[in-house]
């Protein structure tokens, strides 16, 4: 059963599929593996993807770029009047709603985001389509995490109106990890993840708990202002600035002009992402004059050297927001397109010094990736009904500890259930005891280890058989829904065992 | 590394665990979904006992089965296969079609141990040689069970299955016991999985209805094939093969048909017996009904309310026009009062200036100029309005003698310029209108000099002398040299011509020339002697009269006046409010114009054709 994920973004909108237990990003029609997000309206059809977004230099008012910063949104909106003072394309107040004004034929058509979206989604689709050779619906789309409810509605409108059946939204991030299959094998252990996504015009930093193969959300942060888009600018004026240098003529008034170089600029920022300097070339960029410039990755790196700065700077305020420190984070997820940038990549490493940096898989598609994962997950389940888009859980509060000695004879803590395990949960725990012991005795705490934890229980056993080899005891923590703790151990030679329940304080 | 414990330790409890907390997570991946599941089934177990004990159940089924020998075994005849009951073969007669394949497998491994001919051989017991010993069976019942499509094939003809459909009158009586039995039973055959239950009758409409659209389209897996009359293995050759197999196809389509035949019917059955059909039909009907009765009752209070709309419109248009007719009854009769108040007051007012101007012996030392300043003072109080007159009144009253003259003397003065004005004006608007005239009709008379008053003379004598009179357009020359005053001769013959020639002008015309016509005969009767309606001070509030003067008399307007003029005699008092009543749209004065014009008109038609008889004399 083929299932397909969608990662629609704010520029670039990419599709992979789920099939024969593989995820894989499909090419669209041009031969990419990321589509632009830019719907042109022409007089008897509407494009989407690369073409509509090259044509955009001729046919601007009429080319709906960004859609998704006013999916969902009423006019009034903050954000959807920035949008309006951004975009080449009339926005106009319907309703409280933001609606396009298209004007191709005689009498001007209005337009609203979700028709846009959905274009744009039905063209990712048709892309599954043709990959597969056979019609697919069931569909995993993604949402940023701070898409509000009534955005998250519209996209799911638009997708269904797309043809598409949507399984289920998720957030990106949590896509992001499930594409590296972060706490996925097993459900031991809790750790942090520090998901970085620097797209084509927002960054967003978001840090997880991943315990018992569940992902939390610790904090995250989103910054519209920065983007691939800010860079492009930077290159662009650089280029613009080199020929009026040449030809003694200023471009940047001129707004055809502005659009042509910064398709070039954006063309030179890819190659720079892999090659030590790029061509940029612009036919007949002003009076028939062509521009020709050669970038190199360190002048790239330069120009953009303090937008890198601010991307990099939300990091740190982020992770003292919850209560980290870089050493704490165990994982750095890089997605987003922007992310490829080398010396973006380098300052993370150098902000996270011991911390293994996944971006083994193109960071563009990883988020596209993990949601064909998990719509492979839930297609052909009908029992798992469309649950809420985010969900509630109980967790175990607090660490719950074992207190033990090592070989010197020292005081150590071994934790059996981390804080922020779902419950309920059971875990297997195996103790030695010296051979020669006739008695051991276990101690339960909980809280943290570096906190004086708080003792809870003690368990004996005794009249043990003193032998040679260590006693191994089997304890079976098992902690219920409500915290309440049950407590079993059995001392394997004998078969001697304890049990104890700690109530959970109400 | 565990402690000792201490002497005199027990396992106690200190305190008691922190109580969870409620986060919210990711609603992501395999773990949660493994959850979600969990959840959804209200089992409250950690994933890995969730999936031990799965695995753990499913391996107490296989060891929990019984296996229940059948006691003919020992006596089946292995030729007679296709008759025997091959789950009983096996041992498992109580599990049938829902036996796995894996209790399957252990059944055979079972009675194989038991019965194969080399355990009892061993168990010292006589075996028959070849084929005929009984633990064929045994192998024929597993090859037949460990393969999917001949287990289906014998399951499809189970020989405990009961295909009993039952009959309408058991069905009508308790039809939740009869039938859901049997359709728990045919529901094995379904390809689908998940049956629709037969519910109860408390279902709503949508499981009813799920339910039976489910029996309706049933999509059964049962096939008949195990009942082949012939092997296709048996045949010779090619063509008995073929013979064969259309042979079998034929009775396996025979017999689908028949069980399709039968579910149908069971379903049939069942939906004419359901008692919650009925219900449900009920309600539609019911539904249907009061929907019914509710839309004829909003038509009915529309239109009652339209008929109350209508009314109330009705209504308030009957008021209005009586409160209209009222309130022009009451105008009417405070203008009349007014009208009234004023002519009082101008009465008062000329008899006050009259009596001053007398008393003051009309500021004049002898006779002629006595009489003289008496037409002066007349015309001042039929010229003067209310408010001049009291003014002058006033002055006179207040001041000398000589003042007072004096003031008179200005009043006379400004009137008689005025009159002035307007004789001036009248002329001027007279000539003017000639002028026009003759610009418009100047073509059409050719120079034969036939002016508007000549015109309108004509009109008048061609109508005075109507077709039929002796020598009517001699007469009608004669009136005209009468009475024209443009000195020209006219014979007959030219008064023919242009009498034809204005026949030609489209009535319009005409009548615009008889307006003015009138107009000319008023304006030349006021030019003679200034009228006493062109400057009634009383006109103003008398609207109508000025403008009936204006408008020509129509023939029925003059019929009610002949009979009125002959109704009230002369000797009649206020003869002419009489006949002015009777006209309507006419006042007193237009009407005694009127009749004054009649008896001119008369006057100069008998002196027209008095001539003309003189003429014929001669």
């Amino acid at each position: 059963m083929a299932a397909i994920g969608v990662h629609f973004g704010y520029t670039c909108a990419c599709v992979a599929i789920f099939k024969d237990g593989r995820a894989d990003v499909v090419a669209n029609d041009a031969g990419d593996r990321v589509t632009p997000a830019v719907v042109a309206y022409r007089d008897t059809e509407q494009i989407v993807g690369i073409a509509a977004k090259q044509g955009r230099v001729r046919n601007a008012a009429n080319t709906v770029v960004k859609v998704k910063q006013v999916l969902g949104r009423s006019y009034d909106d903050p954000e959807t009047q920035n949008h309006r003072t951004e975009t080449k394309c009339q926005v106009v107040d319907k309703q409280q709603k933001p609606y396009y004004e298209i004007t191709v034929g005689e009498y001007p058509q209005y337009v609203s985001p979700e028709d846009v979206a959905k274009l744009i989604l039905h063209k990712m689709k048709e892309t599954a389509q043709s990959a597969l050779g056979s019609d697919v619906t069931d569909a995993v789309i993604t949402v940023p995490f701070e898409f509000a409810q009534a955005q998250k509605r519209a996209l799911r409108d638009a997708a269904e109106a797309a043809g598409f059946n949507v399984l289920r939204l998720i957030h990106e991030p949590a896509a992001a990890l499930l594409a590296y299959n972060i706490g996925q094998d097993s459900s031991s252990g809790k750790s942090h993840v520090l998901v970085y996504k620097l797209g084509g015009t927002s960054l967003s930093v978001t840090v997880l708990q991943v315990n018992g193969g569940i992902f939390r959300v610790l904090s995250t942060h989103t910054d519209h202002s920065i983007g691939g888009e800010s860079f492009t600018q930077a290159l662009a004026q650089h280029l613009a600035a080199e020929f009026k240098r040449t030809f003694k003529y200023d471009v940047s008034e001129n707004a055809r002009a502005m659009m042509k170089l910064m398709n070039g600029a954006d063309m030179a920022k890819h190659s720079l992402s892999s090659l030590g300097s790029a061509n940029c070339f612009v036919d007949s960029l002003h009076d028939g004059m062509d521009f020709e410039c050669n970038v190199s990755r360190a002048r790239f790196e330069l120009l953009c050297s303090s937008l890198f700065n601010k991307s990099i700077q939300p990091i740190r305020p982020l992770l003292e927001k919850a209560g980290l420190s870089t050493s704490s984070i165990n994982k750095v997820v890089l997605c987003g397109g922007s992310a490829r940038i080398p010396r973006l990549q380098q300052m993370i490493r150098e902000l996270f010094v011991d911390v293994e940096l996944l971006s083994s898989a193109p960071t563009d598609e990883v988020i596209a990736v993990g949601a064909a994962l998990q719509a492979g997950l839930l297609v052909g389940r009908e029992s798992l009904a469309p649950e809420e888009e985010s969900v509630t859980v109980d967790v175990s509060a607090i660490d719950l500890l074992v207190k033990e000695v090592d070989e010197s004879g020292a005081e150590m803590f071994t934790v059996l259930l981390p804080s922020g395990t779902p419950l309920p949960a059971r875990k297997h725990h195996t103790m030695t005891g010296a051979g020669k012991l006739s008695s051991v005795c276990l101690e339960i705490y909980q809280g943290c280890v570096m906190e004086h934890p708080e003792k809870l229980a003690k368990i004996i056993l005794r009249d043990l058989q003193p032998s040679e080899e260590n006693h191994n005891i089997d304890a079976v923590v098992t902690m219920k829904r409500d915290g309440s703790v049950h407590v079993s151990c059995v001392e394997q030679s004998t078969g001697r065992s304890e049990a104890i329940t700690i109530a959970a304080a109400s | 590394m565990l402690l000792e414990a201490l002497d005199g330790d027990e396992t106690v409890v200190f305190g008691s665990a922190a109580a969870s907390v409620q986060v919210q997570v990711e609603p992501v991946g395999r773990w949660f979904e493994a959850y979600v599941k969990r959840r959804n089934r209200n089992i409250s177990a950690s994933f890995q006992e969730l999936e031990e004990e799965e695995e753990s159940s499913e391996e107490s089924e296989d060891e929990e089965f019984q296996l229940q020998e059948c006691p003919m075994l020992r006596t089946l005849d292995p030729k007679d296969w296709k008759n025997q009951d091959h789950y009983a073969v096996l041992g498992l007669p109580h599990l049938r079609y829902k036996a796995t394949q894996k209790q399957i497998k252990a059944a055979h491994k079972a009675i194989v141990l038991k019965h194969h001919p080399d355990k009892r051989k061993a168990a010292g017991e006589q075996i028959v040689e070849g084929d005929n010993d009984y633990f064929t069976c045994i192998t024929k019942a597993i090859e037949i069970l460990s393969d999917p499509v001949k287990r289906r094939a014998f399951d499809s003809v189970d020989p405990t299955f009961d295909n009993a459909v039952p009959s309408k009158s058991e069905g009508k009586e308790n039809f939740f016991e009869v039938f859901y039995l049997v359709f728990e039973r045919n529901a094995r055959w379904s390809s689908k999985k998940h049956v629709p239950k037969l519910g109860t009758m408390e279902s709503s409409f949508e499981e009813v209805d799920t339910f039976y659209s489910f029996w309706y389209n049933f999509d059964s897996w049962r096939e008949f094939s195990y009942l082949d009359e012939e092997e296709k293995e048996k045949a010779e050759c090619r063509d008995e093969r073929r013979w064969i197999e259309k042979q079998n196809r034929a009775s396996r389509a025979q017999r689908k048909k028949e069980e399709m035949n039968r579910i149908r019917t069971l379903v049939d059955t069942a939906y004419s017996c359901d008692p919650r059909i009925k219900k449900f039909k009920e309600e539609e009907k019911a539904r249907k009904e009061s929907e019914k009765k509710a839309k004829a009752e909003a038509k009915k209070r529309e239109q009652e309310e339209k008929e109350r709309a209508r009314q109330a419109e009705l209504d308030a248009a009957r008021l209005a026009k009586e409160k209209e007719e009222e309130e022009a009854k009451l105008a009417a009769q405070q203008a009349k009062k007014e009208k009234d108040i004023q002519k009082k007051a101008i009465k008062k007012e000329r008899q006050k200036l009259r009596t001053t101007c007398k008393n003051w012996n009309y500021f004049a030392e002898n006779e002629a100029d006595d009489v003289k300043m008496m037409e002066e003072v007349e015309k001042l109080c039929d010229r003067l309005e209310l408010t001049s007159l009291q003014s002058l009144n006033e002055i006179l009253a207040s001041s000398s003698k000589e003042d007072g003259k004096a003031a008179v003397e200005k009043q006379v003065q400004e009137v008689n310029a005025q009159l002035q004005r307007e004789k001036e004006a009248e002329v001027q608007a007279r000539q003017a209108a000639r002028s026009v005239e003759q610009a418009s009709g100047g073509g059409g008379t050719a120079g034969k000099g036939w002016g508007e008053e000549d015109l309108q003379l004509l009109i008048k004598a061609v109508n005075l002398f109507p077709a039929g009179t002796n020598a009517r357009w001699e007469v009608i020359a004669n009136y005209m040299n009468l009475h024209s005053n443009s000195g020209l001769k006219r014979t007959a013959k030219d008064v023919i011509n242009k009498a034809k020639n204005l026949q030609r002008l489209d009535p319009g015309q005409k009548d615009e020339i008889n307006k003015k016509a009138f107009e000319k005969f008023k304006k030349e009767h006021s030019s003679v002697a200034p009228s006493i309606d062109n400057a009634v001070p009383s006109e103003r509030f008398d609207a109508s009269g000025s403008d009936g003067s204006a408008a020509p008399w129509t023939t029925e307007e003059q019929k009610l006046l002949e009979q009125a003029l002959k109704t009230y005699p002369v000797s009649t008092p206020e003869r002419w409010e009489k006949i002015a009543a009777t006209v309507p749209g006419r006042s007193k004065k237009d009407c005694m114009k009127r009749y004054k014009e009649l008896v001119e008109m008369v006057k100069a038609k008998r002196a027209a054709q008095e001539q003309v008889a003189i003429k014929t004399k001669k």
